[in-house]
Order: structure tokens, then sequence, then C-alpha cells
């Protein structure tokens, strides 16, 4: 098992990120995905079959692990969640990608025939890279509702939390996820319109 | 598409939908006028919008969407740092082993002694991980630093071709995880078990190390004989008094690197201690405990302490008294009693040192051999007449039972006087003091409906309007509780009357140690749509308090225990405010402590909400 960075650590680094200190955030990120990571293998291997992979109770559980909740303001409980949804979209781009490279046999144990052949599953890490893309695009054209999908899709937070972290009423949060959820779906689909 | 063009389309978009099919397209036609370019870019997104619902589109986590992605890692590109036949420093590497979280094992043969060892090579990425190779040197160091047959041995440490590696002796054997895995244990396998491990632990506790790390995964049984080996000193923690007794051999910066600050949660959860799991001083002790988890798992199967989530495991581990071996399965009664006596939740009474353990256990395989003999050769014992050699075996039992009663009561008194003759002197007079806990279980709802599973908070945090929840308190006192409910009035308070009740606790306001209080007994609390404070009082009293007992009379269903005469709200008022107790108040990882001088302990839980 790896071992934990200081509690006390990650809980500066969340208030110096509060305080607007985005070089807090490159240190933050490291530690929160290596633990975000490890409690995601970790349910998996436990419930292969199945299994439903909670997102939240994921960030709960890391969040209790890594944060000395002594000395936190509760609101860092909302920053530490967007940020952790930010990581696990991280963390799922780069199973995606090494999804991908290992199919088109850039790995170095090549996937034979045999094996190929019992991957039936519809392409998820084509899919999920695409919407990365396009959750990019997205981000420049309207970084809040981009904000919002990664927030319910990535960091799995209802809407009535993602208020709380953004701000902004439960019913923005519905207007904005129509929308970007709309547009993406168009992106996908190829039936774009820009 | 400009930002300007994408708010004029989002803007449309949201009123569009919430329309039926024909009032949209006229208020899209309206709303674009003769920009037609707009109107189809509308009309495309509330098609997809359609589409997407239809479709289910995102309509899970990305997680779950995506969960096959996280299994398959082996798929991905793999680093094999050596290869078979390769030759690696005075080591030619013979085969892979397997690959853990820090890099590759390896066996290989050691060509200057002819011997095979195990070889971990740690991975170049990590070997930059400033706390990890931290971890690596202390593992090397600490295990090289004990020499006993059940500590694995480490041969040599150190670096070839810029890869670090750690050779240690190679164990032909499996896991006590995997060994768990694949059969029922005997009670006379998991004692031989258990006394080699905590052989092990005995020589480094003599040695100040503790391990800290003690579970499953970390002991090896050797195929060939059964030969127990504990692994992995990485989370090893020199106890303090090894500096001063070290002398001018210690070293400065090895000491500061094996510190690890009070605060920091390492090891695995289910073995961990009370002490662990709250991140406070640890020593020895919680060897012991986590020693006594693997065996209570070895005997029943089963984990003492354990919840869905590492919160609530944390919460069974500081709080819940674990069940009986001897409920789940067919044990020795002195096996369950040193299993219960290891996971003790406070250190002092546990057994103090491993040896102490180690010597009971020794005791009870002794008692299993004689009774194994005794059933061998009992001429008496035919299939058809059990009796009594039964009868036999029991009077034996008593006997080796009684003895060792009295070996631990002799133990217990001596315990008791010397931790009586290394208290503190000062203290002649018993300190009055009350303690009372609390913890918060909150749930979601939605549409009145509960939402999501509950989850459980230390303290009061600023409540969002759809959380409902649940007080929870108890003392290791015992005490009369009384628990008071302030609504968030601008004018004179009212009080509600939450506890006791009489359906809660029959009425009564004596409160038993330990014994829990959950308020509300069966619904939530809920909080009006208005922001607000709301107060739960807290009183506990060593002695009966009339005051607030005479408030019984206002605890019904009907009325929810709101008390409505102003004066009597009033004197409520003017009660609380002349009690001058102010707890210390301990937030914890999973419950809130008060503790306060004197008789009587006074405290509102503060509970917001927006």
């Amino acid at each position: 098992m790896a071992q934990k960075p200081p509690q006390h650590e990650i809980t500066q680094l969340l208030a110096q990120w509060r305080e607007g200190n985005q070089s807090a955030l490159d240190d933050l990120y490291p530690l929160v995905y290596d633990e975000l990571h490890r409690l995601a293998r970790r349910y998996m291997s436990r419930e292969r079959k199945g299994h439903t992979l909670q997102t939240t109770a994921l960030i709960n559980e890391a969040y209790v692990r890594l944060v000395d909740q002594k000395n936190v303001p509760w609101a860092n409980r909302s920053h530490f969640f967007a940020i952790s949804a930010q990581i696990m979209r991280r963390i799922l781009i780069d199973h995606a990608r090494r999804h991908q490279y290992a199919k088109r046999g850039g790995g170095a144990r090549q996937v034979s025939l045999d094996e190929a052949a019992t991957v039936v599953l519809p392409d998820q890490s084509g899919e999920l890279l695409r919407l990365d893309e396009a959750l990019k695009s997205l981000a420049e054209m309207d970084p809040r509702r981009s904000q919002v999908v990664e927030l319910r899709y990535f960091g799995g937070l209802n809407n009535e939390e993602i208020a709380g972290v953004l701000r902004i009423s439960e019913n923005t949060v519905t207007r904005d996820w129509n929308m970007a959820r709309a547009w993406l779906y168009q992106q996908l689909t190829g039936s774009g319109a820009n | 598409m400009t930002p300007e063009r994408w708010q004029q389309i989002s803007r449309i978009f949201k009123s569009a939908i919430l329309l039926d099919n024909e009032a949209r397209s006229a208020y899209v036609a309206s709303q674009c006028g003769r920009d037609d370019s707009l109107r189809v870019e509308v009309e495309k997104l509330i098609d997809s919008h359609g589409k997407a619902d239809a479709d289910e589109f995102m309509h899970g986590v990305a997680a779950e969407d995506a969960a096959p992605l996280l299994t398959d890692d082996e798929i991905g590109p793999r680093h094999d740092l050596l290869n078979k036949g390769q030759q690696f420093g005075s080591y030619i590497i013979l085969d892979s082993l397997g690959s853990g979280g820090m890099g590759e094992v390896y066996l290989a043969r050691d060509t200057r002694l002819d011997r095979t060892v195990a070889l971990k090579v740690l991975s170049p990425d990590i070997s930059q991980d400033k706390r990890r190779m931290q971890r690596f040197h202390q593992e090397a160091r600490v295990a090289s630093s004990l020499n006993q047959p059940n500590i694995l041995t480490v041969f040599e440490f150190g670096e070839v071709d810029g890869l670090t590696f750690l050779a240690t002796e190679f164990i032909d054997g499996e896991t006590l995880r995997d060994h768990l895995h694949s059969k029922r244990l005997k009670v006379s396998e998991i004692v031989d078990i258990s006394i080699q491990v905590l052989a092990a632990l005995d020589a480094a506790h003599e040695a100040r190390i503790v391990h800290r790390d003690i579970k499953p995964e970390n002991v090896m049984l050797r195929r060939r004989d059964g030969v127990v080996k504990v692994l992995d000193f990485g989370l090893a923690k020199v106890t303090e008094q090894k500096y001063s007794t070290l002398g001018h051999d210690s070293d400065p910066e090895a000491i500061t690197e094996f510190r690890t600050a009070p605060g920091v949660i390492m090891g695995t959860i289910n073995y961990m201690s009370p002490e662990q799991a709250k991140a406070s001083e640890i020593d020895e002790r919680t060897d012991v405990w986590s020693m006594g988890v693997i065996m209570y798992e070895m005997v029943t199967g089963k984990l003492p302490f354990r919840g869905s989530t590492t919160s609530h495991t944390i919460v069974q581990i500081l709080e819940k008294d674990p069940v009986p071996l001897t409920k789940l399965v067919k044990a020795p009664v002195e096996l369950e009693r040193i299993v219960m006596k290891a996971i003790a939740k406070k250190p002092v009474e546990r057994y103090q040192t491993a040896k102490d353990m180690l010597a009971d256990l020794r005791g009870l395989q002794k008692r299993l051999e004689m009774e194994a003999e005794l059933e061998q050769t009992s001429p008496l014992v035919t299939p058809d007449e059990p009796g009594l050699a039964a009868k036999k075996k029991r009077v034996l039992v008593f006997a080796v039972v009684g003895m060792l009663l009295v070996t631990a009561a002799i133990f217990a008194v001596n315990i008791w006087r010397s931790s009586r003759s290394t208290g503190s002197p000062s203290v002649t007079t018993p300190v009055v003091e009350r303690t009372l806990t609390y913890w918060i279980t909150v749930q979601k709802f939605k549409d009145n409906n509960p939402y999501q599973d509950p989850f459980t908070l230390a303290g009061e945090i600023n409540f969002e309007a759809g959380y409902r929840i649940r007080v929870n308190v108890r003392s290791p006192q015992q005490g009369y509780l009384y628990i008071l409910n302030e609504g968030p009035a601008s004018g004179a308070p009212e009080y509600n009357i939450v506890f006791p009740t009489p359906s809660a606790n029959k009425g009564s306001s004596l409160l038993q140690p330990r014994q829990m209080v959950q308020i509300p007994e069966k619904s939530w609390l809920r909080f009006d749509a208005q922001q607000g404070v709301e107060k739960l009082w807290l009183v506990f009293s060593e002695n009966a308090l009339p005051e607030l007992d005479s408030l019984k009379q206002f605890a019904s269903v009907e009325t929810g225990g709101l008390i409505t005469d102003p004066l009597r709200n009033k004197a409520i008022k003017d009660y609380l405010d002349s009690q001058t107790s102010k707890p210390e108040v301990e937030k914890g990882e999973t419950l809130t402590t008060l503790k306060g001088a004197g008789q009587l302990l006074v405290y509102a839980i503060r509970l917001e909400h927006h």
C-alpha cells in the first residue's frame, strides 16, 4: 500500500488553492490522483460482477482519508469534490488512452486475435476520448456549463451538490446540463452544426 | 461558434424545451426572426436533446460507463524492467514473480553465494518519488536489523545500472490471505500461525520497532514446512525510546525519517487499531490489535469491524463491540478470550506486549495438544459412546481454564498495580468530569423520499435544505440526559423536549454507560424552509435534574414535544443560560467529544441550515 501524504499537507494545499494560489492545485493534483486511482481500482477488483462504481462514495472515502477534517472549514469539502471530479476525468481519460494505445498494438504485449475476439464491449475508450475533446471545446465557449458536466458526469455529484459547488441555483444547474448534454450529443453523433 | 452566438442559442433553447411541440416551433420562429441559421442551430440542438434523452446519453456517471477500462489495466504497456536470463549485478534473473505497486519482483540467483533470492526492483519513476524511496529504504533498514526466523531476511540493498533493488530470502509459499481463501483453518493451525507471527512481533518489539501494518497480505506461509514469515516493514516505526538507548550510534537523519507525524493514517483500514484510526500516538500494542483482528478473521472467516465505506469501518473500529467468536463458530472459549483481549478498544486493556499474548497462546496450544492426545489414546471412545470421552475432556478443560483464570487474575492485579504506581501522583481526589460524545447521521431527501445512502458526520455543518438528520449521543459514563431543541426564533425561544420521551428510553432520563441515544428515534429531524440556526441542547448530569425531568409531560408524538407555555419556555431559557458549563469540544474524525468539568455538562449543538 502506498504511503499516505500527510493530511495537514493536503488540508493546507486546499486552503491555499481556495485563496487563489493556482500552484497549490499542481501540488494537490498528484496526491489526490494517486488516492482516487487506488480506491477506484480496489473497488473494481472487489466487485467484478455487476458492479456499480459509485463515484461519490469513492470521493467521500478519499476525502476522509486525505483531509485532516479537524482543521478544515466545511466549505473545503465542495472544493475537494470539484477537484476530485476533475481528477476522476483525468483518471478515466488516461485509462481510455492506454486502452486505445494497446488496441493499436502499441503495447509491449500485443493483443492476440483470440483475446481481441473476446472484446465485444462497445468502444468505450474511444467514446470517452471524443467526449473529453468535445468537453474541452465547450469549456472554451462556456466554462460554467462544461464544469457542470464535469461535476455531474465525472464527479458523480447531484444537481443540489453542483449548485453548492458553483454557487448557482439548482434550476440553473438543470438548464446548463440540458443544454450542454444536447450539444455534446450532437458533437459525438456527428450531427454537429458548427 | 462565438461565445455570443452560443449564448443566443442557449437563451432560446432553455425556454423552448419547456414548451410542447407546437408552441415550441412558434416560439423558436419568433425568437430567431429572419436569422435562419440561428433557427436551424436551435432546432438541431432541441432535436439532440430529445435523442439524448431517448438514448440515455450520459445517463449514469462516467466511472460506471468506463468501469471496464479500470479493470483491464494489464492490457496497457507493461514495463518489464529485467528479462529472464539477464545479468543484474551479481544476480542472474531466473523468473518474474509478479509486480507490485512499487516495482517488479524477480526470482534470481546470487552468483557470489550461489543461493536463490527474491529481488525486488523499484521502477525508475518511483525512485524519483522521495516518499516512496524513503519507505523502501526503511523496509530494508528495519528488516535487516532484525534477525529472527519468522521475519523475512534481507540480504542486500543497493543499486545497479540506476535501478534500486532489495534482495531478500525467497519464500516458496503463499500469503495468509491466499491461504484463508483456499480453505477453512483448524484451531490448531490458527494457533500455530499466530504463535509464529507473534514471535516475529516480539522480536521486533524488543528492538523497539512497531510494524504497524500487520495484515494477512504481509504474512507468508512457506509451502515446504509451514514456517511463517512476516514481511513488509515499510511502514514500521521505531518507537521513541530507541533513540535514547541508541546513544551515539543513532543517525539523526534516520530518526526524522522514521518518525511519522501524528495525524497521518497509514496501513490497511480493516486491521487498523482505534489509535491508528484516530491518528493518535501508537506503540507496540497496535500490532497486538492487528494480530487479534487477523485471528478473529482466521477463526470466523469474517472481519470483526467492517463497514460499507472507510468511514463506516472507522466508526466500527472505534465504537462497535465485535460479535463474540463463539457466537459465530465453535471455538475454544480460551481462544475467544485471547482474541477479545487483543482487540480491546483501550490499549491498556489489551495484552501489553506480544510476549504476553504469545504466552497465553502457547498455553492454549499445549492444552489442545493434550486434548488431542487424550482423544487418541483413550480406549474408551467408540463412535457410539462419545459421552464419556467428552466428559473426561471437559474436566481437563475446566482444570486448565481454571489455572489460566488464576494466572489472568494475578496478571490483571499486577497491571492494575503498575498502572497505579505509574499514574500521576498529584491526583489524590477523583476529578469529576462529564464526557459526552455525539455524531450526526445525514439522509438526503428528494421529493420527500430518501435519496442516496445516509452518511455520518463527526459534527455539525451548514446543512442543505434537503438534508434530514439524526443526532447520535452516548457517554462512557452513567448519567441523566436531557435533550431540548430550540427553534430559530427571532423573539423569545420556544423549546421542544426530544429526550426523554415516552417511547425513547421508556420515559427515563437515566442513561447507562455506552448506551446510545438517537434523536429522533425513528424518523429524521428536518429543517424548515427558512435559513436559520436550530440549537440542540444537550444536558448531561450526574444527578437527575427536577427542572428538566418535569418537561417529560410535554413529550408526545402529537405535539412533537413542543412546549408552548411562554412562561415555561422563559424558565427553561433562564435555566440553560444560568449553567456556566463550558465543555471542551474535541472534533474527531468520526465523532465529537464534549468534556466538561463538574457534575453537569451543558452544550448546544448549532444546526445551521440554508
